[in-house]
Parts: C-alpha cells; structure tokens; sequence
C-alpha cells in the first residue's frame, strides 16, 4: 500500500532540475542496481532485512487506535532506505546508503508528523537482523522497531512526533502475506514492479505520552516492506493507495497508480481473515473518488485532492465509501504528500471498517 | 516650498553646471570620506554580526561543545550512542589546518550535512536542504565547498582538485560555502578522514537543549569528555573590540581627510557664488531664503555623496574582507562570513555624518558670505585680511585643542579614550598649519635674494593661492602623519615579532600527534644521532577573569624556556628571575597581556583554579606573546600535570643536532617510523613564514587604508589646484598677454605648492613620530597588551617626500594640460570682464 509512497523516498535526492516533477527519480531507469524480476521466492527471515543492491526500499507501519474513550487515532511510522549509486557501499562513512523516517499521528485534536534523515554505514540508522541481541531492528536516531526475534513481529515501536513520545507493542495474528504473485508485484504494464510482502494481522497496544498525558492506545496495525529499483514508468504521475481494516476480519489493500495518458494502473489484494491472499487485477476492481475538497498545504496555500472514494469489487460483489477521518493529514515533507486515516461505511453508510489512505503526485 | 524658493535653488545650483571640476571635487571629497568611513564600518559591522552568529555554527544552532579534556578526538562510537539516545541536537565536526602545495594554510571544517538539527528559531527548514549538491557532497567522490573569496585567493576554478603539501588532493571543488563556514573549506566527514589522523571528531557541536535534555546530556558523558557552554560570541565580541576600534579610528581617520576637500569644495563653491548671492538679496531675498536653498543643496549634496560613497564603501569592503577575515580567523580564530551583509543602519549612519559633515565645512563660510555680501562684495583684499584672521583663530583653536589633547594624554584608560586624545592632536597640528605655512611663506620671501625679482613675485603670490591650499594641506597634514606613524608602529611592530618569533621558535621541527605517545620519541636510542634536544608542552584551557586563558607546562630546562624573552621580572634580572622560575614550584611566568590588560604585576600572586581548588602563584616574570588574544600562564610541566588532571598535549618541539638537509630528513624518517603523517609536523622555517604571513596580512589592511588616505589627499591637492586656476585664469591670461612664458606662469604656481608642500612634511615628521608613539606605548598596549620598542626610521619619511613630489608633479602636469587649453579663450576674453 502505501508503500509505494515510499518511493517517495527516491525522490528525496530529487534532482534540482526535476522539481517540476518530483517524482521524475521514481520513473529513472535504475540501470546498474539490481532489478525486479517475477518467480523468486521470498524469504524469511532475510528479506525482513535490507536490500542494498537495490535502489529504493521501505518498512512501513500503519496502526488504526483508539482511545479508551473509543476516539480514533492513526500512527505511521516508516523508514525508508535510498542507495545513492549501484554496487552498495554498506559500512563507514563512504557508505552510499542514505535513510529518511517518517512518523506522523492523527489524533483526536489534529494531525502531526516529523520527518528525519540520515546516511548509512555509520550506525545511525539501518536495518538489521543481527544486532546487539541477534533480533530485528529497524532504527534511526531513537527511532526504533525492535522486535525480540528475527521475524518482524512481536516487536515494539517507539517514537516521537514533536514533543510526543509513543511506544506501541506490535504482535502478529495471522501470517506474512505475499502481495501481487509470491511478493512479485508489478505496477505498469511496461514491467515496473517491486517485491512486496505485508503484515496485515497485527494486534497493537501502546501510549502516547505527551508531558503529563499519557494516552493508552489499542487497535490494529499494518505492516509493508517494499523495495525496487525502478517503480514508475514514465507516464505515471503518483499514486492512491488504500490499506483497509474491514470489520468481517478482511484485509483489502488496494493501489491505483494513475497514467496521463489512458487507463491507470489498478491492483490489489484480497485477504481473508486468517492470511488465505487473492490477487485483483485492473478489471476486478472499480475505484472512483467522489469528492474533491481543498486541504491546507502550508504557506497559506491549498490544494484540492479527492478525499472520498468509492470502492467496488467485483468478486466479492461488494461496494464501499471511504472518508477521511479527518481532510488535514497533509504530510508536509521534502515530498510532500497525504496520507491519513480513512473510515470504510458499506452501501447504508454504516461504519464497515477502517484503514489508510495515501494520495501523491497532485499538484 | 514656493516657486521663489525654487529659482533660488536653481540659480545657485547652476553654479556646478557651469564648473564641473567644482562639482567632481566636491563629490570625489565626499564620496572618499563617505566610502573609506563606510568600507570599515560596514566590515566592522559585518564582523560583529558573524561574532553574534558564533552560537551557530555552518547554519545549525550550536549552544555547547562536547570535548575531549585532554584534547583527544572524540570516537564515532559514542557520538551514535549520543545519537541513539535522543541526543538528535548533536553533529560532529572535524576541523583541520593544511598547508597547500603553494604553501598557503587552510583551515578545513568537515561535518555530516545529514546530521545537522533543524534551527528552530531560523523559521526554514534550509538546513536540509537537499539538492544536488547535498548528494555529491556526502558521497565519495565528495566535494569540496569552497567560498568564493578563498577560492578566488587560492585561485581555484569550480571542478578543480587543490594539491596539499603532502601532495594529497582534496575533493573536487564547488565555489559554495554555508553559514559560518567563514574562509574554511567544507568537506563531509568521509573525506576528511583521509586527511585527518584519526577516525574519531575534534569535537562534537550540540544544538538547541532543553534543560532536562542538557542535564540529562552532561550525565551521560563520560569522564574523558566535557560539555562547554558556547560562549565564543562573547568571546569574540571582547576580544577582538580593540582591533576594530583602531579600524574604526582609521576610517575617521579617512572621513576626515575627505571631508577637508568637501570643505574646500564648499568654501570655494560659495566664493564663487558670492556675486550670485549678492544679487539675489538685492533682488529681495531673504537671508533666510538663501540659508535654507543653501541647506537644501547640501541634503542634495548629501544624499548624493552617500548613496555614492556607500557604493564605493561595499566595493572596499569586499576588497578589504578576505584579508581582515584572514586575520580574524588566524588571531582569534574568529569566522566572518565571506559574503557581505550589509545594514540601513549603517547607510543611514554614513548619509548623518556626511550631513553633519557638510553642514560643518559650509556654516562658517556661509556665514561670512551672508554678512559679507550684504555689504560690500569683498574683493581679494577683504578676502585676504580675513584669511590671515581665519589662520590666527585656527592657531589659537589649535593650541587649545593641543592643551586638552596633553591633559588628555596621561588620562588615557580605554581605546576610545586614546582615540579621542589622537584625534584631537591631529586636528591641533592641521589647524596649526595655516599659520606655519604663512610663516613659512615669509621666512621664503627673506631668503630670496632682493634682486631676484621674479622670485621674489613668485613667493609673494603664494599668499594669494594659500587660501585655496589651506585645506588641502591639512589632508596632506593628516595623511602624511597618519602613514608615518602608522607605518613606523608597523615596522616596529614587525622587527619585535620577527626577533621575538626567533627566540620563541628556536626549535628545528613542531610535532603534533595527540594519537602518538611523544615520549617515545625521546627514548628510541636511534634518535639520538639526529635529536640534540626536545621539548614536550602540556596545556589546560581554562577561564580567568572571565576570558579564554591557557595553562602552559612545559620543560623548564628546555632550550626555549631557557631563552624565553621576557619583558619584565621582579628581581635583579631576566635570569634570575627565570631561575626562580625553574626552582620554585609556586612560581609563574604569565603573558603581557595578563600584565597590562589584567593589571597583574610582577611579585604579585594570581590565583589559578586547579582541581585541587584556587591556587596562589607568585608572578616572577612576565614574557612575550605576540600576536595571541589570550591570557596565558605557564608553569614547570610537573606542577600542571599534579594540579590540572585533564591536561593535553601542546606537542613537542625538537632540535636537530646538524642544521641542515639531511638531519631533517633522517629526523622526518624517524617520526614516520613512529607513525606520525606527513602533515603532524611542521619545520620552524615553515612555522616562521605562516606566522610573519599571518602578522603581514593582518597589517595589510593598515596599509591599504594609508594608500587610500594618501590617494585622497593627493585628490585634494588637485583640486585646490585646478581651483587655482580656475580662479586666476583671467589674470594669469593678462600676465601672459604681457609675456609671462608658460613655464615661469607654471613655476608661479609650484614654487609656493612646493614650499607649502615642504612645510607639511616637516611638520609631519614630528607628528608621526608622536603618532606612534601614543599607539605603540598607549593604545597598542592597552588594546593587546604587547608592548615593544617604537624603532625609527628616516626611510619611509624620505619614501613619503618622494610621493608628495610625484603627487605635485601630477598635478602640475595636470594642471599645466588643463592650462594649455583654456588659455587662448582666457587671452582672447581679456578685457571683456574682469
């Protein structure tokens, strides 16, 4: 899902003369690194770790939380890596590895993010599955993702947003799930595609602590590791992205990556509650927003971006509307896009879920 | 403002139409002041913003500085444990001098872009601003950003690699450079590592904290290392006061010179006018109409004047920037950006001063003309009998001025103070001059023999152009005196540093390796064929009396110290003195400027801070210490090491038994034996040329500005010539008429140029001496606390009388070209109006 977005990161070394087209890096050629190709088998526990040899990649976390006054709150956590130049340099300061994070939380009052960046080789950031302790690690600074073993999960998160500290104990309850075919997921009919692999079960418990506040948060998590060398084709000007916590036990992520020229490029995947995945191409799924509606991107500017959506899919023969829970959850980043929590309501506007949502390359 | 107001106005503004040499003198009068003034202050100024930006170091916040105490490097390991902590307010920082193949030292300041805070109070996220340039700057291959000035000093061109002296080549270079980078290249920590000895960071830099975060920062250090308070801002601000109060006297210096032609230009300009201004009362003006058109040409003068003058101030300042910011950064290791910042301020101090300026060269003329022309059009004569009672009252002015400037003299406490004093001799001789030059004029007339008629002629119409020189040779006056004593402080102050380098560096080599056990070196048996004698220093940083101070141990016994120069001791001798030194442990020898700016005099005891608690040591001499900004005292190696546990090397000083070639290539053998790199060490002919290098470009501004002064005396020595000539044409046309030759007409005015010219430089001779002598016995040591012996030299002075005859020549040949055509109008007017 969002995933994606974390391409973004390869646009953060965006080239000065590719301002106008910020996600211009995403559609470069990746020549030397190494690519995408269908047919490998992903595994276990090492891909939860870096792929260095590869241009872009990410670790992205999502929770859905509420409050013990039953308030929706959103966390997301993400850390992305960018090898600068093909043949990684992994160790000490001539490492071509570059790390940024995002974090962000939606909660009650408004939403807040906080962005950071970092090189690799030195220790300040990376992925490890061999730490200290032998576990995972995801880090940067006092970020962190640790979980106790080498799989991803159990494992705790802790961060801040600003002057917010949060801890959130993350715990799987039901499998990995491969997205596309066996973690080979293309995004263009060119041949774009990355290895993607989700964990959409996850159970999350946690607080927030903000001087004397503490907020204890529980609700369900969603984690996305992502990584390519090439994952726009040319004519492809962003993406909207869909992570969905339906109440049934459904997963449902969905991600249309829109051309300028003819019809965008629509995929998903379908996941039942105990992990059994099945891939929707471009005709099982009919995905239209409904409403635009400007949303404050700093500076006193505004930008109108299509808020609410409705969802349909062919098999399950099911329809949905998804809302933002609240319009202002801009990521005012070096790559500025939207990303926040999104209500699911079923055909009566009863509630039907929760989710994600991310919205990039509008200008 | 009424139409009548208005012609007014207009016809005495014709005037400048109808005379433009007017017009250009009174505008070069005023655009030299305003632009020599504005040049220092808005470098001053520019200096004084860097100092406040000091709590910030390449764009980022930096409040404190987590060092090693013992001068170490800190480890990579614990600034990423610091990091993992939370500590996201810390960057690392590597900073370096190197030497380039051509010899020029550079200092190299190397970070990790990546890892600098967000400055929360700059309101922009520019401190991550990624760009290309970001990219390629934090991965191999690397750049190297290069401010502009520097790079245009070292001649760099962007994309080109500079050689060190060790023949390593930095990254590839990109004419840029960031907040506070000053005049040092930045590289990022990669590339500097291979330059640096050791993987580890000169120190670390810690941005914004919040208390609890500091607290809780200073608990999680360990012992090895300490977090300093940044308080370089003040630092530099007490420091370096003195230096820029002598700048800014220079510019006053200058200002004032140029304000001695604006005020020839305007008393000429009213002279000039006085028939215009006659007819205008008698065709019923008021007085005060007159006065107030006359104001409102002195605000068009004066904005004109400063908005030019400050045009001219900023290109100065660009010229004189990279040398004073090279100073700065060697002395007191100050930075100052190297692009300009400039402030209204100080343009709307430049427009005031030029306004007052103006206003004070034009009330005393304006007054006599309003008086004079309302009853009778004062023709030469009148002009004449004034001119001598003008010339009494500026005798009597300036002897009062001098009787202040004298009681002034043994008053002197602050650098202000000794300006003040300064200021008002030179104004005491300038005005003086009037009288001495008419003096002068008729002591001439009585030499020349009586029947020598047309020298006679020639001397006695020097009474008729002294008017029109009276101003110009003060500038002369002032710029002469300013250069000679100015000059004779320089020439003094060299041969003192010079002799005083050679005492003090008397060692073969510097070696500095705080990686490497120097000890070591001294036991090796192998080293004994080439080391006749070594000496290892110690050093503690420490505050006294609220200023960065040092700590010095070192080897009493030590060629150096057994020879260091002292300038003051209790106790029979300087030998004696040092004896006491070396034999009693509660003995201190302390720099001058602890002598003059602290007041501590020799047999007193200063109280030291040791770990141990304050201890009291007895002052027995007093050495010194050229060139250093700082407090310092020094003690037997063994007594810093017992009191002050964190002490760190200073390094080892070594004497080579032969002085020659191959004793210092076996020595330089054996320190790469012992892993030092090319670059640790530093031979003491090396060591001398940076530091003579240091002292002259830190006096180059001195001289830059002298030329200026000289330049702009020079111009109004033109002027008052051309002046001449403008006004005497008709005459001179009729003298012509009856057969003057054009030689004898240009001898009529040299002659008496020369005798006023002669007279100046005498009288500057005496005044430059005095000059400096108030700066190098008065303001020097009060300013820097180094004291040193004013040494005399005829050379410059004989150097200055050859610059004012080729400035005369100049001019007369100017004037005699000016002359030549518009003579045949002048001759062919004769008769229509005189």
């Amino acid at each position: 899902m969002k995933r994606l977005l974390l391409l973004i990161c390869c646009l953060w070394p965006v080239q000065t003369s590719l301002a106008q087209d910020v996600l211009g890096d995403l559609r470069d050629q990746g020549l030397g690194f190494a690519q995408v190709t269908p047919g490998k088998r992903l595994q276990f526990p090492r891909d939860h770790g870096a792929h260095p040899d590869y241009r872009i990649e990410w670790w992205y976390l999502t929770a859905n939380l509420t409050d013990r006054e039953g308030r929706n709150w959103g966390l997301q956590w993400t850390l992305f890596r960018q090898a600068l130049s093909p043949q990684a340099v992994e160790v000490g300061w001539h490492s071509n590895q570059l790390w940024m994070a995002h974090a962000a939380i939606t909660t009650p009052q408004g939403h807040h993010h906080e962005q950071r960046f970092a090189r690799g080789g030195i220790g300040q950031a990376g992925v490890s599955l061999s730490g200290r302790d032998g576990f995972f690690n995801a880090w940067m600074d006092d970020w962190e993702l640790r979980s106790n073993s080498a799989a991803l999960l159990p494992a705790k998160l802790k961060f801040t947003v600003d002057d917010r500290e949060i801890i959130l104990l993350l715990e799987a309850t039901g499998e990995l799930v491969a997205n596309g075919v066996d973690g080979y997921s293309q995004k263009s009919a060119q041949g774009q595609a990355s290895y993607y692999y989700s964990q959409p079960h996850i159970k999350a418990r946690g607080f927030v602590n903000q001087g004397l506040d503490k907020t204890y948060l529980s609700g369900q998590g969603w984690l996305d590791r992502e990584w390519s060398s090439q994952a726009l084709a040319q004519n492809q000007q962003g993406w909207d992205w869909f992570s969905l916590h339906l109440n049934d036990g459904h997963k449902l992520m969905v991600y249309q990556l829109r051309h300028d020229d003819g019809e965008h490029w629509l995929s998903g995947n379908w996941i039942g509650p105990r992990g059994e995945t099945r891939l929707l191409d471009r005709g099982a799924i009919d995905l239209d927003s409904t409403r635009v509606r400007p949303v404050a991107i700093g500076d006193n500017r505004v930008r109108s971006l299509p808020l609410e959506w409705q969802l349909a899919l062919a098999e399950p023969q099911r329809r949905w509307r998804i809302k933002p829970l609240y319009d202002q959850q801009w990521m005012d980043t070096r790559i500025p896009y939207w990303e926040g929590v999104v209500l699911v309501e079923d055909e009566q506007g009863a509630s039907a879920g929760i989710g994600y949502m991310e919205l990039t390359g509008y200008e | 403002m009424n139409a009548g107001f208005f012609w007014i106005l207009k016809a005495l503004l014709s005037h400048y139409w109808r005379h433009p040499w007017q017009t250009l003198f009174l505008c070069v009068g005023l655009v030299a002041g305003v632009g020599l003034w504005s040049a220092v202050q808005i470098v001053n100024q520019h200096a004084e913003t860097s100092y406040r930006q000091a709590q910030s170091l390449l764009g980022a916040q930096a409040s404190y500085w987590i060092r090693s105490r013992r001068g170490q490097d800190i480890e990579q390991a614990l600034y990423i444990d610091l990091r993992r902590a939370g500590f996201r307010q810390i960057f690392p920082l590597i900073e370096l001098e190197v030497s380039t193949a051509s010899g020029i030292s550079i200092s190299i300041i190397a970070t990790d872009l990546l890892a600098l805070p967000d400055d929360p109070y700059s309101g922009s996220d520019d401190t991550q601003d990624f760009s290309d340039s970001w990219l390629e700057m934090v991965q191999a291959p690397y750049r190297a950003w290069v401010p502009a000035v520097l790079a245009q000093e070292l001649g760099l061109k962007p994309g080109e690699r500079l050689r060190l002296r060790d023949g390593r080549l930095l990254p590839l270079a990109l004419i840029q450079a960031r907040e506070q980078q000053g005049r040092r290249v930045l590289l990022d920590i990669g590339a500097a590592q291979s330059l640096a000895p050791s993987d580890g960071f000169s120190y670390l830099a810690v941005g914004s904290i919040a208390p609890r975060a500091y607290q809780r920062l200073a608990a999680s250090l360990p012992d090895h290392l300490e977090l300093i308070e940044n308080q370089q801002h003040i630092d530099l601000q007490d420091l370096t006061a003195s230096l820029h109060s002598h700048l800014s006297a220079m510019s006053l210096l200058s200002f004032a010179v140029g304000l001695f032609i604006v005020f020839n230009a305007v008393r000429f300009s009213l002279w000039y006018r006085r028939a215009t201004l006659l007819d205008l009362r008698l065709l019923g003006c008021a007085s005060a109409q007159l006065v107030a058109a006359i104001l409102a040409e002195t605000l068009v003068w004066s904005l004109l004047g400063t908005a030019l003058g400050f045009v001219l101030g900023v290109l100065l300042a660009q010229a004189l920037l990279p040398g004073l910011g090279a100073s700065l950064q060697s002395l007191y290791a100050a930075t100052v950006e190297a692009e300009l910042g400039l402030s209204w301020i100080t343009l709307l101090q430049a427009w005031s001063i030029t306004l007052l300026g103006l206003i004070w060269a034009l009330s005393w003329p304006l007054y006599r003309q309003l008086r004079q022309s309302s009853f009778s059009a004062a023709g030469s004569e009148g002009l004449l009998r004034s001119e001598s009672r003008t010339r009494r009252w500026l005798a009597l002015t300036a002897l009062l001025l001098a009787l202040i400037a004298g009681l002034g003299y043994g008053r002197i406490a602050s650098v202000t103070q000794g300006f003040f004093v300064l200021g008002l001799m030179l104004f005491a001789a300038a005005w003086l001059l009037p009288i001495l030059l008419a003096a002068g004029l008729r002591v001439a007339a009585g030499l020349v023999p009586r029947e020598s008629l047309t020298m006679r002629w020639m001397i006695s119409d020097g009474w008729s152009q002294l008017p029109a020189y009276r101003s110009a040779m003060m500038a002369l006056l002032l710029a002469l005196t300013a250069n000679l004593g100015v000059g004779t402080l320089v020439d003094s102050f060299r041969g003192a540093f010079v002799g005083w380098l050679e005492l003090r560096q008397s060692a073969d080599i510097y070696l500095r390796a705080p990686h490497l056990d120097l000890r070591q070196l001294e036991s090796v048996p192998a080293n004994a064929s080439w080391l006749a004698a070594s000496h290892h220093r110690i050093g503690v940083s420490t505050r006294w009396r609220g200023r960065p101070s040092l700590i010095r141990g070192g080897d009493t016994g030590a060629p150096d110290s057994l020879a260091l120069p002292l300038s003051k001791w209790q106790g029979e001798s300087a030998a004696a003195a040092l004896q006491a030194w070396r034999e009693r442990p509660d003995t201190v020898l302390v720099n001058e400027q602890v002598h003059f700016l602290a007041g501590v005099e020799p047999g007193e005891r200063v109280a030291l801070e040791t770990d141990n608690g304050l201890r009291n040591y007895e002052v027995v001499g007093v050495f010194y210490d050229y060139g250093n900004p700082y407090f310092q005292f020094y003690l037997p190696e063994q007594v810093v090491a017992s009191q002050w546990s964190h002490y760190y090397s200073r390094g080892i000083a070594l004497w080579l038994k032969q002085d020659n070639n191959a004793a210092m290539q076996q020595a330089e053998q054996s320190l790469k034996a012992l892993g030092a790199q090319a670059g640790d060490w530093i031979s003491q002919a090396q060591i001398r040329k940076l530091s003579v290098g240091i002292f002259d470009r830190t006096f180059a501004i001195t001289a830059a500005m002298n030329a200026l002064t000289m330049i702009v005396a020079a111009i109004a020595l033109l002027a008052s010539l051309l002046a001449i000539l403008q006004e005497r044409l008709p005459q001179f046309a009729q003298w012509r008429a009856l057969g003057l030759r054009q030689g004898e007409q240009l001898l009529l005015v040299a002659i008496p140029l020369l005798i006023f010219c002669a007279i100046a430089w005498v009288l500057s001779l005496p005044l430059g001496a005095l000059l400096s002598w108030i700066l190098i016995h008065k303001l020097n040591i009060i300013s820097f606390g180094w004291s040193m012996p004013l040494v005399w030299k005829f050379a410059p002075s004989l150097q200055l009388a050859g610059i004012v005859l080729v400035i005369c020549a100049l001019t007369l040949s100017l004037v005699s070209f000016q002359w030549r055509r518009k003579m045949p109008r002048a001759l062919a007017q004769l008769g229509e109006t005189i």
